[in-house]
């Protein structure tokens, strides 16, 4: 920054207000609550068709299995309500998503005792890793809806993983699968300098932190 | 909105590149590893947001220059790349 | 050759704005003063960073407006209604106030005369802006290059440096300038009344054996539908730019 340079009368356009009169605790730190759903993309949007789409679950599995669509619709269906953050600094407050939850497909295929992480891998080639506790016990989702509509592809449909307690960037849009390791295999964004774990509350944002 | 609208070209992150060459980066030629089309870097297909940004092969979509940024720090990634070209003082 | 090497590594900088000048209902020139700027090539772009008290920070790139001329800059802003950075350089902002920026960068979209031509430009709305600063330096260097600018717009308001343009083509045979509206036209209106198609682009462009140098800039489709028509049409793709402004609506 020029010597703490302040462009006089700017708030950018958060500051419009506090959409939905955000309890401060709500937000992590370093966060503002932003009301629309920007689009964040590396690359083109893949285009899958639903009926083509496929999710599987491999690696330290004593039964790797693949679902479609339908066979996930057939699945004890689970919601998400509630915030998410992304690293760029907004946070979207109170929305939803509809889906199933990662428990329920990892009950399925049976973790090894040895696996540890997860790499979720997407239609596009993008990836992203997490420690296995992170998408297990009701804090992880593989949803199709978004607010009571299908997901669009720009947001990732059609089906994107959810894993709201940490950054946005490890819920992997137009995910095609997650692979259970016994070791820690940095993603796309995290071999850029990027947080391997990416809690928003303890703001791990970037490697280092 | 899609990446279709989103998309720029690699002259957009002329002033971030710029930051970390001591050159005018978007002249520079690279070579795509994956299908080894040769392009300006001000020719590529380029995302960018705050996270970073990505710069793709506007022949086969390979992403040839991967960009993340943090406050003071700038992370390169150019293994898309099989060459970079970069002018230099002569002399 | 025109060097291309920068002096050490780019940093921000501090700007004066001197004027504000008011272009059509959405657009806004601000004229700005830079200490210590080396001059910029025509086309070329500067990024600018708007900081909160806070330290909230939210940057954008504007192409510049006008040719080189010493330590002014001037930037031509469309408005974005549900934007960060626009509705604050164009409401905000006065005469007096600094303004953070980083440039010139953008040494691959540049025109300058001693690239030769003909030369061919495609804008579609606030597009126009860096193939403006390449249409005035043409003019301040006395250029002789055959220069055609397609210039797509929404309404006869909407059509930024009319006037100015008007006198360019008038003082001088060798620039042609054509307009197309696509929202609507006034009565009486001579230029096409509709969005730029390949029909179009085969109408005002030389014909590929000319083999003309191309700038297209605007949103991100436009520029996209424009490119892809032109190398249908013969035209050679090493000798198209394109400048993709992103998804604001032209």
């Amino acid at each position: 920054m020029v010597g703490g340079f302040v462009s006089r009368g700017f708030r950018g356009r958060r500051r419009g207000g506090r959409e939905g009169a955000a309890d401060p605790d709500r937000l992590p730190p370093g966060q503002y609550a932003e009301a629309g759903f920007p689009v964040l993309t590396a690359g083109p949007t893949p285009r899958i068709e639903a009926t083509a789409y496929r999710f599987r679950i491999e690696g330290l599995v004593r039964h790797p299995h693949q679902w479609s669509l339908d066979e996930l619709r057939a699945l004890p269906g689970s919601t998400f309500s509630g915030d998410i953050h992304c690293v760029t600094k907004w946070s979207k407050l109170d929305t939803s998503f509809g889906g199933v939850s990662v428990d329920t497909l990892l009950d399925q295929v049976e973790p090894l005792p040895h696996a540890t992480h997860v790499v979720a891998f997407s239609y596009g080639g993008y990836t992203t890793n997490l420690p296995l506790d992170d998408v297990r016990g009701g804090r992880a989702w593989l949803v199709w809806e978004h607010e009571g509509a299908p997901l669009p592809p720009e947001h990732g449909g059609p089906a994107r993983l959810l894993v709201p307690h940490l950054y946005l960037w490890k819920s992997a849009k137009w995910v095609a699968g997650l692979r259970l390791l016994d070791h820690d295999e940095p993603g796309f964004w995290e071999t850029l300098g990027y947080h391997r774990r990416g809690d928003p509350w303890q703001e791990q944002r970037y490697w280092g932190d | 909105m899609d990446d279709r609208d989103l998309r720029l070209d690699g002259n957009a992150v002329a002033g971030l590149l710029a930051e970390v060459f001591a050159v005018e980066p978007t002249v520079s030629w690279t070579n795509c590893a994956s299908c080894g089309a040769s392009n300006q870097i001000g020719a590529l297909l380029a995302y960018v947001h705050g996270m970073g940004a990505v710069l793709r092969c506007p022949g086969c979509n390979q992403a040839l220059l991967r960009l993340g940024r943090a406050p003071g720090r700038v992370w390169l990634d150019l293994r898309g790349m099989r060459w970079l070209q970069v002018e230099v003082e002569t002399g | 050759m025109a060097r291309t090497a920068l002096l050490g590594r780019l940093t921000w900088r501090l700007a004066r704005v001197a004027a504000i000048r008011r272009e059509t209902p959405r657009c806004t020139t601000l004229v700005l003063e830079v200490p210590g700027w080396s001059g910029h090539r025509p086309g070329q772009h500067v990024d600018v960073r708007l900081t909160a008290e806070d330290g909230y920070q939210a940057e954008r790139s504007y192409s510049i407006a006008s040719a080189p001329d010493g330590e002014q800059v001037e930037l031509t802003v469309e408005r974005i209604d549900d934007g960060e950075v626009s509705p604050y350089l164009v409401d905000e902002l006065h005469a007096g106030d600094q303004l953070e920026l980083r440039g010139p960068v953008g040494g691959y979209f540049v025109w300058q005369p001693d690239l030769g031509g003909p030369l061919l430009l495609v804008a579609g709305g606030s597009g126009v802006v860096p193939l403006m600063a390449m249409l005035r330096h043409r003019a301040n260097q006395r250029g002789t290059v055959p220069t055609r600018l397609l210039y797509s717009s929404r309404t006869a308001a909407d059509i930024l440096y009319r006037d100015e343009l008007q006198r360019l083509a008038a003082a001088d045979p060798a620039v042609r300038v054509t307009h197309a509206l696509t929202r609507a036209q006034p009565p009486g209106w001579d230029g096409y009344a509709r969005r730029i198609d390949a029909a179009m682009l085969r109408e005002v462009s030389w014909p590929p054996a000319e083999r003309p140098l191309v700038y297209v800039c605007g949103p991100t489709r436009l520029v996209e539908a424009v490119a892809t028509d032109l190398v249908e049409l013969g035209h050679d793709p090493a000798r198209i730019k394109t400048e993709r402004f992103g998804p604001t609506g032209a």
